[in-house]
């Protein structure tokens, strides 16, 4: 009789022994690994998301009064001065008008008695891409507003300050869900074989004096956290899959994902969650026939 | 006290001033020493509380002793560890008193797991478990749960489990308790071709019907220590 094959037959003797502790383990291993997936997969798009809005990111500086090209010339040189961008660009009032009115359209009319240069002139400034982060564009904004003739900066603050800390509450979550799942894996896992261990107290004494080895006695119990991984971690992430493409059917339309590229992991992301799964519940196998089973 | 075995022959069990205490202060086993050759049937005797069954924990490393050296076919067993004592313990085979059967097992299944652990092929176990269930009289509790079985019946297959893997010594502790005398012919008949075979038999019993005629040596033991010897070729 080979090695494997009384291992496997040992595995499933103790799942069947102990099916019901077993079945609640791989749910919570499954629950565990759909929450965490679910919030990292959210976050992640969020982040994919960020990246969109970043790219589009510029700052425009409101000007007091038209500069020539000498003051644009040094204006040009001062904003450089704090970081490198990657575009400057002038604005007249007389392009401001005419971009306004493009934007109007068909009410472009209302502008009619207005004066034409009644717009004040800006500079438009798109920061280079490793200019990210919320903190860094608002010094950023904080110096372009210190800038000699500046009446005000704008770039959508409330809008990326909101969505900044919408990702890091985001992040607090997915690290939160991530410590539940090590958590649920590791002690679930572990209390789960110890039950086994304990319901076969007497098999593996007489093991013991039969001449059983180390091995012969510990990988079926290291198997068995390893199939729970297995198992669970899957079900986890085909389950989220299914509810990923449920929603995608359900909510598709001119509304909510339309409004950004809401995509699945790729199967590398997918690979390693199961793959990190099946590690911490191994790790919680081992750790209990540490602390159990002393041969 | 030291009792020597015949000249000449390999030493299968050798004690060097074996003593065994227990908390707080039972001398269960005092300063024994004792050569068993290979291939011999020994009789250990005594009453209750004599120290026959601690005499065998001690050979199958179920226990460590106090103090004194114990070696298995020369190597100290105290010492060995791991897969080291894993296979030595692999060529024992121990019938205990209270059976040790896993009671929601049946009975073949309890008598395979000896050959479980050494890999045996599945034919050859499922041969060897009928074959012995036959000679113990047990071939029709072949899927008997043990749990139900009766305790001559449970004796028998902690038996049937202590031989079923050929050991080169096999330890038997009181084989005949719950047997009637048809029962304990059959079961002496077994052990005797086991020993016939080449292997070595130490068996703790105060049946005296099993050890009355042997021309194997007896050994006798009063509070842990060997009172007499009897038997044997000197």
């Amino acid at each position: 009789m080979s090695f494997w094959f009384t291992v496997f037959r040992q595995v499933g003797r103790n799942i069947r022994q102990t099916w019901a502790s077993q079945l609640m383990t791989l749910l919570t291993v499954s629950l565990s690994v759909l929450i965490f997936a679910f919030f990292y997969l959210i976050y992640a798009n969020m982040l994919t998301f960020g990246e969109k809005l970043g790219d589009d990111l510029s700052l425009i500086v409101y000007l007091e009064e038209e500069p020539g090209p000498e003051l644009q010339q040094q204006l040009t040189k001062k904003i450089t001065t704090f970081d490198e961008v990657e575009k400057i660009r002038f604005i007249s009032r007389a392009e401001a008008y005419q971009r306004f009115a493009r934007q109007l359209g068909q009410n472009q009319d209302v502008l009619n008695d207005m004066p034409k240069d009644f717009l004040p002139p800006s500079i438009e400034v798109v920061p280079l891409k490793n200019l990210r982060s919320l903190n860094q564009v608002k010094l950023f904004s904080a110096y372009l507003s210190r800038l000699p003739g500046t009446l005000k900066v704008q770039f959508g603050q409330d809008w990326v300050e909101r969505f900044y800390y919408f990702t890091k509450l985001l992040s607090i979550i997915v690290l939160l869900s991530g410590t539940l799942l090590i958590l649920t894996t590791i002690f679930m896992v572990a209390y789960t074989i110890r039950l086994t261990i304990l319901g076969r107290q007497a098999e593996l004494e007489l093991l013991k004096l039969v001449g059983a080895t180390n091995n012969y006695i510990r990988t079926p119990f290291l198997l068995e956290g390893l199939l729970q991984g297995i198992i669970g971690s899957s079900v986890g992430i085909i389950s989220l899959y299914a509810l990923y493409e449920w929603i995608k059917l359900r909510f598709s339309g001119p509304v909510f994902l339309n409004l950004f590229e809401f995509s699945f992991f790729s199967p590398v992301v997918s690979i390693t969650i199961i793959c990190v799964s099946i590690l911490l519940c191994t790790v919680g196998s081992y750790s209990t026939m540490q602390k159990f089973l002393r041969i | 006290m030291k009792i020597n075995s015949n000249n000449g022959i390999e030493t299968m069990i050798e004690l060097i001033k074996v003593s065994k205490e227990y908390p707080p202060d039972v001398v269960a086993l005092k300063d024994l020493s004792l050569s068993i050759a290979s291939g011999e049937m020994f009789f250990v005797i005594g009453m209750s509380g004599a120290g026959k069954t601690t005499l065998l924990k001690l050979l199958c490393s179920m226990e460590i002793p106090s103090s004194g050296l114990i070696e298995i076919s020369g190597k100290p067993i105290n010492q060995l560890k791991g897969s080291h004592l894993a296979k030595l313990r692999q060529k024992i085979g121990v019938a205990y008193q209270d059976f040790k059967l896993l009671n929601d097992r049946t009975t073949a299944e309890n008598v395979a797991i000896s050959m479980e652990v050494s890999y045996k092929k599945p034919q050859i176990i499922r041969k060897r478990v009928r074959d012995l269930l036959d000679q113990l009289g047990l071939s029709d509790k072949h899927n008997t749960i043990t749990g139900e079985l009766s305790r001559g019946e449970q004796q028998r297959v902690t038996l049937a489990r202590a031989i079923a893997n050929s050991p080169t010594m096999i330890l038997v502790d009181e084989p005949t308790g719950n047997l009637d005398a048809i029962t304990t012919e059959r079961v002496m008949n077994l052990l005797n071709k086991c020993n016939k075979g080449g292997a070595t038999v130490v068996i703790a019993t105060h049946d005296d019907s099993i050890y009355r005629h042997t021309s194997h040596r007896v050994m006798e033991l009063r509070k842990g220590r060997p009172h007499m010897m009897t038997g044997g070729i000197e």
